[in-house]
């Protein structure tokens, strides 16, 4: 593969990541606009370990992801307890300091002689772990597309137990649930720290690519951008968000051609799926018709 | 102390703009009982519609503002019929992200038929100002305090005068009931946007004559301070739109002065997290808003 198609693919897996964590939140009732905070964490978090901290890329996952899981299950044991639209600003405002925050934080190392770190709105050069160890683009891209393909595995896995349904319950009415003897603030504290953990996996693994991030590319419009993906590809699989970036970006590159109109174009094919399918392409009767086709 | 009280003075001046923008989240918010995300965008759509005026025809501030009004009405509706009466009624999520979509939409338009980053917006020179003692004031904060007022006395008066009103109050307590009634919703869902159009638009106006220039920002700026104005002040009161609004430009004009403008972002942001954690129901919201499952 050309090196422009890895990097178009590489940006719709490490979306993906955000997408589907936004996506596991919305199963449970909760729309976040701020997963993109959790994204940031991550992407951060990797940069210190490998490029301040000089230590191994494997550590940089665990770090990120365990910050990313242990910060949202905190926002969210404030947050949860918020119904509806007082949830989603309360994430938005969470996002949005922790992006006003990184444009003020300093931390600079000298690192063989290069000052390295988060340097405010300035941004966080040189995470430049892949070049250290000598890898290829395409072989990275491998890395996070075997990153990617684990969460989804294990996402449809839930779906083989209980899990998946109790889940979906929760999100479709709390309150039968709990009268079921399911407790929905605590599946949704596990859903929350689910979530921040996966968009915690695609930001290490996106600064690891850019080697460059700043505070603006984790910016509210990033957040939305992760919901829709759900909604316009479907809330009824988990392969549902990762077609919305699919279409998404797909769309993006092959509207090329109409060059300066292809939000319009785009926006209003959103617009038009929106008003037929509500719930998005893979909704759930859509995936419950599948599972009978494929059950005869 | 003197700083003090100019910051109230230049906070309240920026706050009125916020309260107008909130009391149309809060109409539209209450009539349909989803967000319209795309609200301050077309209100870009509107005031870049009233810029292109103002840089050939200057002096006719009626002619700019009925502009910024059509263009601001043009995108509202454009909304309203694609975004919410099109989408089922079940579907708060589809409305929303619809929003979002046509959002893209109105700023890639934008972006193509304005491709300079910044557009004058001429209006009353509203940078003289009156000295009172140690205290400036200047003129825009007066105009802004006697349209948000006039605005919210004609809103009140609207809703609690008119039979419009009442079927909007009626739609908003209880769709439902709303409906047995005999009240034809769609319409009166309809008026709702009309009426949070005109609102915009005129906050739209007044933003854009004290700043002197419109820029693509402005779409991301409306939407998230009319929003966070809003919850602030609590969901679904209109009285809680206006002093959401006056608060969070107090707050904003404080921070600035006291911590610089990037540390102002970071307390705003931290004291909207915190206030919706420990007031949900704002300052002046209705109590229901918290559900323990």
């Amino acid at each position: 593969m050309d090196p422009y198609t890895i990097s178009v693919l590489s940006n719709v897996a490490l979306f993906s990541f955000l997408a589907i964590s936004a996506w596991l939140l919305m199963l449970v009732g909760c729309v976040s606009f701020g997963q993109q905070a959790y994204f940031a964490i991550g992407a951060y978090v990797g940069g210190l370990t490998t490029a301040v901290f000089q230590m191994p890329f494997a550590l940089a996952v665990i770090f990120a992801v365990l910050g990313g899981a242990l910060s949202a299950i905190l926002v969210a044991l404030s947050t949860l307890r918020l119904s509806g639209l007082h949830f989603s600003i309360a994430s938005l405002a969470f996002a949005e300091f922790i992006r006003s925050g990184l444009n003020v934080i300093q931390y600079q190392r000298s690192v063989d002689g290069y000052l390295t770190g988060p340097d405010g709105a300035n941004g966080f050069r040189d995470i430049r772990w892949i070049f250290d160890v000598g890898l290829s683009q395409g072989q990275y891209f491998v890395i996070i597309l075997a990153f990617l393909l684990s969460v989804i595995v294990l996402i449809i896995g839930l779906s083989f137990g209980r899990d998946m349904m109790i889940i979906r319950c929760v999100g479709e009415n709390a309150r039968l649930a709990s009268a079921q003897g399911i407790n929905p603030l605590q599946v949704r504290l596990i859903m929350a720290g689910a979530s921040g953990a996966i968009a915690a996996l695609g930001g290490v693994l996106y600064a690891h690519m850019t080697t460059y991030i700043e505070p603006a590319q984790f910016s509210v419009m990033i957040g939305v951008h992760a919901l829709a993906y759900g909604l316009i590809g479907g809330l009824g699989t988990v392969l549902g968000p990762v077609l919305g970036v699919l279409i998404d970006i797909g769309a993006l590159e092959t509207l090329r051609f109409l060059s300066s109109y292809r939000m319009v174009v785009f926006g209003g094919l959103v617009v038009l799926i929106l008003i037929w399918r509500p719930r998005g392409l893979l909704d759930e009767t859509f995936v419950a018709r599948v599972k009978t086709c494929l059950r005869r | 102390m003197v700083d003090f009280v100019q910051n109230i003075l230049d906070g309240i001046s920026v706050g009125s703009a916020y309260s107008l923008l909130a009391l149309g989240f809060t109409l539209i918010f209450g009539a349909m009982g989803r967000l319209n995300i795309a609200y301050g965008p077309s209100i870009m759509i509107g005031v870049f519609a009233g810029a292109s005026l103002s840089q050939d025809v200057t002096g006719s501030l009626i002619l700019v503002f009925g502009a910024t009004l059509f263009g601001t009405l043009v995108a509202t509706l454009y909304v309203e019929r694609l975004s919410f009466a099109a989408v089922k009624t079940d579907a708060v999520l589809a409305s929303m992200v619809s929003t979002f979509a046509i959002w893209m939409q109105f700023d890639e338009i934008i972006a193509h038929l304005f491709p300079l980053r910044t557009y004058a917006f001429h209006g009353w020179d509203v940078a003289t100002v009156i000295e009172i003692g140690p205290f400036v004031i200047r003129h825009s904060i007066l105009l802004n305090l006697v349209i948000v007022f006039a605005v919210v006395v004609g809103l009140r008066f609207f809703l609690y005068k008119s039979y419009f009103g009442l079927a909007l109050r009626a739609v908003t307590d209880n769709r439902q009931s709303a409906i047995v009634s005999g009240v034809n919703v769609a319409r009166i869902v309809l008026i709702a946007f009309i009426l949070a159009g005109t609102i915009g638009a005129i906050a739209g106006f007044v933003i854009a004559m004290g700043d002197g220039q419109v820029t693509l920002k402005f779409g991301l700026w409306a939407t998230l301070k009319g929003l966070i104005a809003m919850i602030i002040g609590g969901l679904g009161s209109l009285r809680g739109a206006v002093v959401g609004g006056l608060v969070l430009g107090i707050i904003e004009a404080q921070a600035q002065w006291y911590l610089g403008a990037s540390l102002r972002e970071v307390i705003v942001y931290a004291l909207l997290f915190l206030s919706l954690v420990i007031l949900p129901n704002g300052l002046l919201g209705a109590k229901q808003h918290v559900h323990r499952v």
